[in-house]
């Protein structure tokens, strides 16, 4: 093997195919960005759901007085005597790890410190806080019957499975999750037939120097091996860039939000998925080169 | 040292035979010509040694190896002991002459050291010492050829394949072409040379084997190109 006339060679190829060459990386750089992103979100999506799982809790609101809920209407506030069996009967059964009480005070200094109520936190008064239980699960997909259960129970206003919230924040981050994904496939697509092409055009370009090498017996390997470094090198080209794209993403994008997300996203990840994209760059460049070697470069 | 032994080639979408049951022995060191008009399968017969086509039925040897058993991984050794020479040259135009004979070398892992040794050899053999650093575009077609000449030849090949080496070039360059290539077969080497050129088949009187439509009409030692049957 003579390195340096490889890489001769790889060198002559790329100048030749400039623009082609740059349409490679720019689209290599796109697609690997938006595969990353997407590993990206699947990641956070994945260490919150975890996060969430755990701390998720089924909230047993308690009617008091003028309560407009189905449950408590035309009846006065529950008595000291029915929270005191209500409590004992959501401890007693099998599915339930633990039993809070939160008073109205309590609901309100919680109410007033979360971030999403400060228009509202202006006007509600302790009184208007209702009181509740808070049901922490032993496994947070028993909570239909539990609720079922308590659901009947004397002086209970409504109850409120957080989970039911937070499906709402999973299912939009998963429709960002796929779209990002959908992207990606389809950049990869447009990456693989570009490379594909540029492959083509750079053995067309060097057919007299081909046709000579295998004349003259040259091993499949080293004619095929300059057109494959090259599809290679632009590959990785474009994975760098795809790379510092995902560093700004983690940094403008995941950063920005992190106030609002318990579990933030790592430099660990972002190094992994940064790895994943590029493996999976270079494998596409390498595969697109060799399915193209094959029909245009017969040996 | 080349043996085909009742060589059908049909290529797809024709239903004459390029070659129709031709059995010839090469033997090593002789200097044959393969004559006959355009399409009689001269060309055909020079791809077949180099496994660039397959024969459809009959059993070909190339240096003592039977070209159908040979995996096309091996191909390429194969072809490193057959030197092949075109009408065309086929030369580099953006290599100067030393370049274009190296490049045989270089792109079949020789190292620099062997490479530097034995390319100028080569060129002083075909004759054009003093023009190493010439550009193709700046030489004759003689010249030019024999370019190609000492890039068939620089690897010591067994088998020297010419395809009609002179066809681009006049009568008098041609006998010097025709000189490169008697010293070529002098070293040894296996010499198969398809022309139409009959001055210089009759000039050499080597072995003539003569095509038509895909058969072996004539095959003579010491022959000619005309009808002398």
């Amino acid at each position: 093997m003579r390195a340096n006339f490889i890489f001769s060679e790889v060198w002559i190829g790329l100048r030749r195919n400039l623009t082609m060459t740059i349409a490679v990386i720019v689209t290599v750089a796109v697609g690997m960005a938006l595969l990353g992103v997407g590993l990206m979100i699947n990641s956070q999506v994945s260490s919150m759901t975890g996060y969430w799982t755990d701390k998720v809790e089924l909230s047993v609101y308690l009617c008091k007085k003028g309560s407009p809920f189905e449950a408590c209407r035309d009846k006065s506030a529950i008595s000291q005597e029915q929270k005191v069996a209500l409590e004992g009967t959501i401890r007693e059964m099998p599915e339930v790890e633990s039993v809070v009480f939160e008073d109205a005070a309590k609901a309100y200094e919680n109410f007033t410190t979360s971030d999403s109520n400060r228009t509202l936190a202006a006007i509600v008064k302790v009184e208007d806080m209702p009181e509740s239980f808070r049901v922490k699960l032993r496994d947070p997909d028993t909570a239909a019957a539990v609720t079922e259960r308590i659901e009947g129970q004397a002086g209970v206003s409504n109850i409120i499975n957080e989970r039911d919230l937070l499906d709402n924040y999973f299912g939009f981050m998963g429709k960002l999750q796929y779209m990002a994904l959908g992207v990606a496939f389809l950049m990869v697509c447009a990456a693989t037939l570009l490379i594909g092409n540029t492959v083509r055009l750079s053995a067309y370009n060097r057919r007299r120097e081909t046709g000579i090498m295998r004349l003259v017996g040259a091993s499949n390997v080293y004619i095929q091996l300059p057109f494959v470094l090259e599809g290679v090198i632009a590959g990785l080209i474009g994975g760098v860039f795809a790379a510092v794209l995902l560093i700004i993403t983690k940094i403008m994008i995941f950063e920005g939000i992190q106030v609002y997300m318990p579990s933030p996203l790592g430099w660990d990840t972002v190094a992994a998925v940064i790895t994943g994209t590029m493996a999976v760059g270079v494998l596409i460049c390498i595969l697109a080169s060799f399915i193209t070697l094959r029909r245009y470069l017969r040996v | 040292m080349i043996h085909f032994d009742n060589v059908t080639k049909v290529y797809a979408n024709q239903n004459r035979p390029a070659l129709d049951h031709v059995s010839v022995d090469v033997d090593k060191g002789e200097f044959v010509f393969l004559v006959g008009p355009s399409g009689s399968g001269k060309s055909t017969f020079l791809r077949l040694v180099l496994k660039e086509e397959r024969p459809n039925s009959g059993a070909i040897h190339v240096a003592g190896k039977d070209l159908a058993r040979l995996s096309n991984f091996k191909v390429p050794h194969l072809r490193r002991r057959i030197g092949c020479v075109f009408q065309d040259f086929r030369l580099l135009p953006n290599k100067n002459v030393y370049e274009n004979v190296a490049f045989a070398l270089e792109v079949i892992g020789k190292p620099r050291r062997f490479i530097r040794k034995v390319v100028p050899e080569v060129i002083e053999l075909v004759g054009l010492e003093g023009k190493a650093h010439r550009m193709p575009d700046e030489l004759s077609g003689g010249e030019q050829q024999r370019v190609a000449m000492a890039r068939a030849f620089v690897n010591r090949p067994m088998i020297l394949l010419a395809d009609e080496p002179t066809g681009n070039i006049d009568p008098a360059t041609s006998i010097g072409i025709m000189k490169v290539l008697d010293r070529i077969n002098r070293t040894g080497t296996t010499v198969l040379m398809a022309t139409h050129d009959a001055a210089i088949v009759d000039s050499m009187r080597k072995r003539v084997v003569e095509l038509e439509d895909g058969k072996i009409v004539r095959d003579q030692s010491r022959g000619v190109y005309g009808q002398a049957y």
